[in-house]
């Protein structure tokens, strides 16, 4: 008797757990409803971080009542990267509008038939709504097909915390704290001050990483335009001058005890952010949406805008593809038209601040007169828009999320004192090399 | 009647002689050890009553709040998560592949214990055999074969491949060899019945008491898989456990958020440990023995 | 054991037609000699498709420079004389086996101890047993996210307990040692219970005569744990053993969790682990041929690491005795 009793419940407490599961699922799914609509579109979009699209989509669905709209937001671009190469590659998985970052750009154009053709969806005519290389950059290798069109531009400033400058006896004002800071040396002597002023638990910069992809971004701006790969995707890392400047720099910075070492976008870097634990970080126009979001209510008005020492730079931007996978390639590349348009990347600017590569977008009034409450109302847009169209674009080789991921490992550790500068630049050649499979 | 029986085989397996009286320092020692053991769980449950203001608090919170409700709301209103999904995905894998398992590995165990037929030894060696192997080893082929079949991202991806298992067949097997008395079976045959039959209305109601054993343990086990699911799941469309872990990734910053999700993963399986406690115990030490 | 199950000639039962009886019986005979493969096949099926081919078909891709786009190239054993020499993947084996010691060696031991406990006669006695069970109700997502919390650097449960005692701020992720201990914690909590339960069931099959024998001869409660218990627990701990080590050097979910999802196990690698490098390399470097060449080495540092145990604690059980 008792064995069959036994069986009972324990099919009973599947069924238990299942429908409890059941049940719950339905709880939490009742407030999006996509029954009864007829033959509706469902677009998935991928994206990751900030794009600020919410409002653009609720737009574009009331202007088009057949589309409904699904984000799928991997927040960090590291995770997100691989999964959408898997998916791609694997010919299924990929959403119908996929936002591709700067630094997997070459990767994915290298492989243009996994894309459609914008072209052939009435894109041609856009041109003139993007920055000339936001363009260029959307091309495949030959220049026959148009695989993305450009969202933002990662024209770059420096985000500070005046209330922990004023404790420092800083300045407070940001134009006179850009003033303070020329060049990276001179950034670095602030901290120090800053540093013997507040001290504790509250460093002068965030996590080294941060930094070191800015400084190299804005070096290899200056020079060669190029980082870890030339043109042709050799590997030049050991003989490019931007790259170990930019480590020579951030390795100041970790001697001078500047930097806590978290890792950028981990949740010691979140909970650092909320606990006043850095001072400093490096402000590409996409970073004012994340320090806004982890920062939380707590932080607003604390934060400010400052110009970045050594002059301008770029770093992030992103151009959104229509895969060939797609089963709705026109709806998905009429969505992708909407969201770069103009007026898009104006409603982005506006919600998470990401800045526009239209020239348009950028000499919109309303985007020239932005200023954000959160960062003490600094007048982001004029600090942001003019560089955006003078700059110039950097080639980043097919493997440099991988050889980017390894050396920031290394930087890291020199920041946690774990690895020595001196053996450390050694150390980051060959795990670079490995990372591109060329070691 | 019953708890003299069950009294009685708890005798017989205790050994011949009578057991050592514990001491006060075996409750001290036990009850810290139950302590230990409770307290991460007690502690996630805290956690996940609580308001987000208690990330960084010192000293840390060891009472429960007041938000559960709040932030479990949270947790399936949000809509990068899939928690519901993720909680129903889960249920549906762990529930088929338990009771397929179950299935098949009575099935295969009924054939090694009882009937005769050519090859049979070496056949159960081999089974023994692949028991060894961690199947693991192979997902870089198993992905590519999914993807080939369009199964990336789908549900079967994640059930399909462990239907049944050496170590279920193996463990029905040794079970079935004691707890089917031969006679029952000769005795359907001479009536007339199938094979199947036998097995059926014979032999897969002996099989219960370890057939629930191993669909318990194959329930939990499927619900905990996270290697597998994390590479061949997609974000939207995850198991509990690859949502936990996007989570994890993800809203790192919403702390109560991140745990209320650990709870709600953990109380279907609580409700199956609490309800079968003491099948679970007999099944972990009923295994260890025959190992 | 088995049964002769072929069918008694001429049935008992009121006899059928006899052309509809002919066909019965050769069905049946039909059923008989099939039924068993019939039975066993699924199991054979499934393991064949998803377990064996992906097994040798790893070995096949292993041989190959094989990238997620583009063709392959056949390379020899190129990939495993790179392994040979590819520190990253010596250090992932270092910190498997490190891991793998640090949890294993006081995992065993408490759980003897515990067992020792349990098998006493009390008050009880299921509730204990669940209770030490108690972490197997959880997710090891779930438990490597609690874990977590509890190690962090700056606001971690593990720090603030350590600074009543003078210990400054551990950056517990950033070290080597602290890495694999907390990693280790985390497989601890939730195993020491349940081999603590499989030692017991083999404790309670150790005649009471022995220890009465031994309680004779003067023998103290540990001198008996240690000559008398420990050695006749023998084929327990060599499975206990063997079990955890083929869990042990698949180690994954904990230091990736542990590492925020980062698959490279913190800035030196200090706990990634071989399943994690494998990963690594077969999913975000998409060297399919590279991390196929990694799953073979684990694999063949898991058989030759069982044998290498099962060896040295039959050898040592029984220098006990």
């Amino acid at each position: 008797m008792r064995v069959i009793r036994h069986r009972g419940r324990i099919a009973l407490a599947m069924m238990l757990s299942a429908t409890l599961a059941a049940a719950t699922a339905c709880a939490g799914d009742d407030t999006k409803s996509d029954g009864g609509a007829d033959q509706k579109i469902t677009l998935n979009v991928d994206d990751f971080g900030t794009f600020g699209y919410q409002d653009l989509y609720k737009q574009y669905e009331a202007q088009h009542p057949n589309i409904k709209i699904n984000e799928r937001n991997v927040p960090k671009l590291d995770d997100y990267t691989p999964r959408l190469q898997q998916w791609i590659a694997a010919g299924a998985g990929a959403g119908d509008v996929v936002a591709i970052e700067e630094g997997i750009m070459v990767k994915f154009k290298s492989q243009p038939d996994k894309f459609v053709d914008l072209k052939k969806y009435g894109a041609s005519s856009l041109q003139g709504n993007f920055i000339p290389w936001k363009w260029e950059g959307g091309m495949s290798p030959d220049g026959s097909k148009l695989i993305g069109l450009g969202t933002d531009v990662g024209s770059i400033g420096l985000c500070y915390r005046s209330d922990l400058f004023k404790k420092a006896g800083l300045p407070t004002d940001r134009d006179a704290v850009t003033k303070l800071w020329p060049t990276w040396d001179d950034f670095i002597a602030t901290g120090k001050k800053f540093t013997g002023k507040v001290g504790g638990d509250t460093k002068f910069i965030d996590s080294p990483e941060t930094y070191y992809n800015t400084i190299l971004m804005q070096e290899a701006g200056k020079g060669s335009n190029q980082t870890y790969f030339d043109q042709s995707n050799k590997f030049v890392m050991e003989s490019n001058p931007a790259v170990k400047a930019a480590w020579d720099e951030t390795v100041k910075m970790s001697q001078a005890g500047l930097a806590n070492g978290v890792q950028f976008l981990s949740d010691q870097w979140s909970q650092a952010l909320k606990k006043d634990a850095f001072a400093t970080a490096p402000c590409p126009a996409w970073m004012l949406g994340l320090i806004k979001e982890f920062g939380g209510s707590g932080q607003s008005g604390k934060w400010d805008v400052a110009g970045i020492p050594g002059g301008g730079g770029s770093w992030g931007g992103s151009w959104l593809a229509v895969p060939s996978q797609s089963k709705h390639p026109k709806e998905a590349a009429d969505l992708a038209k909407f969201l770069t348009s103009p007026q898009g990347q104006i409603g982005a600017f506006k919600a998470a601040n990401n800045l526009p590569s239209s020239p348009q977008a950028l000499n919109d009034a309303a985007v020239k007169a932005f200023s954000n409450p959160y960062f003490n109302n600094a007048p982001v847009g004029k600090i942001y828009g003019p560089a955006a169209t003078s700059l110039k674009p950097v080639y980043l080789g097919a493997d440099n999320q991988e050889v980017r991921q390894a050396v920031e490992a290394d930087i890291r550790a020199i920041a946690q004192g774990k690895l020595s500068p001196g053996s450390g630049w050694s150390k980051a050649v060959s795990d670079a090399k490995k990372a591109s499979g060329t070691g | 009647m019953k708890a003299v029986i069950r009294r009685r085989t708890h005798r017989a397996v205790a050994g011949s002689a009578r057991l050592w009286q514990a001491s006060p320092l075996t409750y001290v020692v036990l009850i810290f050890g139950v302590v230990l053991s409770a307290f991460p769980l007690y502690w996630m449950f805290v956690v996940a009553t609580r308001t987000n203001a208690v990330v960084g608090a010192v000293p840390p919170p060891f009472i429960a709040g007041q938000h559960l409700g709040a932030n479990l709301r949270r947790l399936f209103d949000n809509e990068q998560a899939h928690f519901a999904k993720a909680l129903v995905n889960s249920a549906i894998a762990s529930a088929v592949v338990a009771f397929s398992t179950v299935f098949f590995s009575s099935l295969a165990g009924f054939a090694f214990a009882k009937l005769r037929f050519r090859g049979r030894n070496a056949l159960l060696l081999l089974i023994v055999g692949t028991m060894m192997v961690p199947v693991q080893m192979g997902i870089i082929p198993l992905y590519m074969v999914m993807v080939h079949v369009h199964w990336t991202g789908k549900l079967q991806a994640v059930i399909v491949p462990f239907l049944v298992t050496g170590f279920g067949v193996f463990m029905m097997r040794q079970y079935a060899g004691q707890a089917v008395p031969d006679e029952l079976i000769e005795a359907a045959r001479v009536d007339g019945a199938s094979t199947f039959r036998i097995f059926w209305s014979v032999v897969l109601p002996a099989l219960r008491p370890a057939a629930s054993v191993l669909a318990l343990f194959t329930f939990m086990q499927t619900w905990n898989d996270f290697l597998w699911p994390r590479a061949v799941l997609n974000p939207d469309n995850p198991t509990v456990q690859v949502s936990l872990a996007l989570l994890n990734s993800a809203y790192f910053n919403d702390y109560t958020l991140m745990f209320a999700g650990t709870v709600v993963a953990t109380v279907p399986l609580a409700i199956v440990f609490v309800v079968f406690g003491r099948q679970i115990i007999g099944g972990i030490m009923d295994g260890a023995v025959k190992a | 054991m088995a049964l002769d199950v072929r069918p008694a000639p001429g049935g008992a039962r009121v006899a059928p037609p006899p052309q509809r009886r002919r066909w019965r019986t050769r069905l049946s005979r039909l059923d008989v000699s099939l039924s068993p493969y019939l039975y066993i096949s699924p199991f054979y099926l499934l393991f064949l498709v998803f377990g064996l081919f992906p097994l040798g078909y790893t070995f096949w891709v292993s041989l190959n420079h094989w990238e997620i786009i583009g063709g392959h190239e056949y390379i020899g054993l190129q990939n495993y004389s790179r392994l040979l020499t590819d520190d990253q993947f010596w250090n992932a084996v270092g910190n498997t086996f490190g891991m793998f010691l640090l949890a294993t060696v006081p995992q065993l031991l408490l759980a003897l101890f515990l067992a020792n406990a349990l098998n006493r006669k009390m008050r009880a006695p299921t509730l204990f047993r669940m209770g030490v069970l108690l972490p197997l109700v959880t997710s090891i997502a779930a438990v490597a996210i609690v874990f977590t919390q509890i190690f962090g650097r700056d606001y971690g449960m593990a720090n603030w307990f350590l600074h009543f005692f003078g210990v400054h701020k551990i950056d517990w992720q950033a070290n080597k040692w602290s890495a694999w201990l907390a990693v280790a914690t985390m497989v601890d909590w939730r195993w020491t219970g349940y081999n603590s339960l499989i030692f017991l069931a083999g404790m309670q099959a150790i005649p009471r005569s022995l220890y009465e024998a031994a309680a004779i001869d003067g023998a103290t409660r540990i001198r008996q744990f240690w000559s008398v218990t420990v050695p006749l627990l023998r084929p327990t701990i060599i499975f206990v053993t063997i079990i955890s080590t083929i869990g042990g050097l698949q180690l994954f979910t904990e230091p990736l969790m542990f590492n925020s999802g980062y698959m490279n196990g913190g800035s030196l690698r200090q706990s990634q682990t071989v399943m994690m490098y494998m990963y690594e390399n077969a999913f975000q470097r998409f060297q399919y041929g590279y991390g196929s060449a990694v799953a073979w080495m684990l694999f063949l540092l898991i058989l030759v690491f069982s044998l290498l145990n099962f060896l040295i604690i039959r050898r040592l059980s029984r220098g006990a005795t």
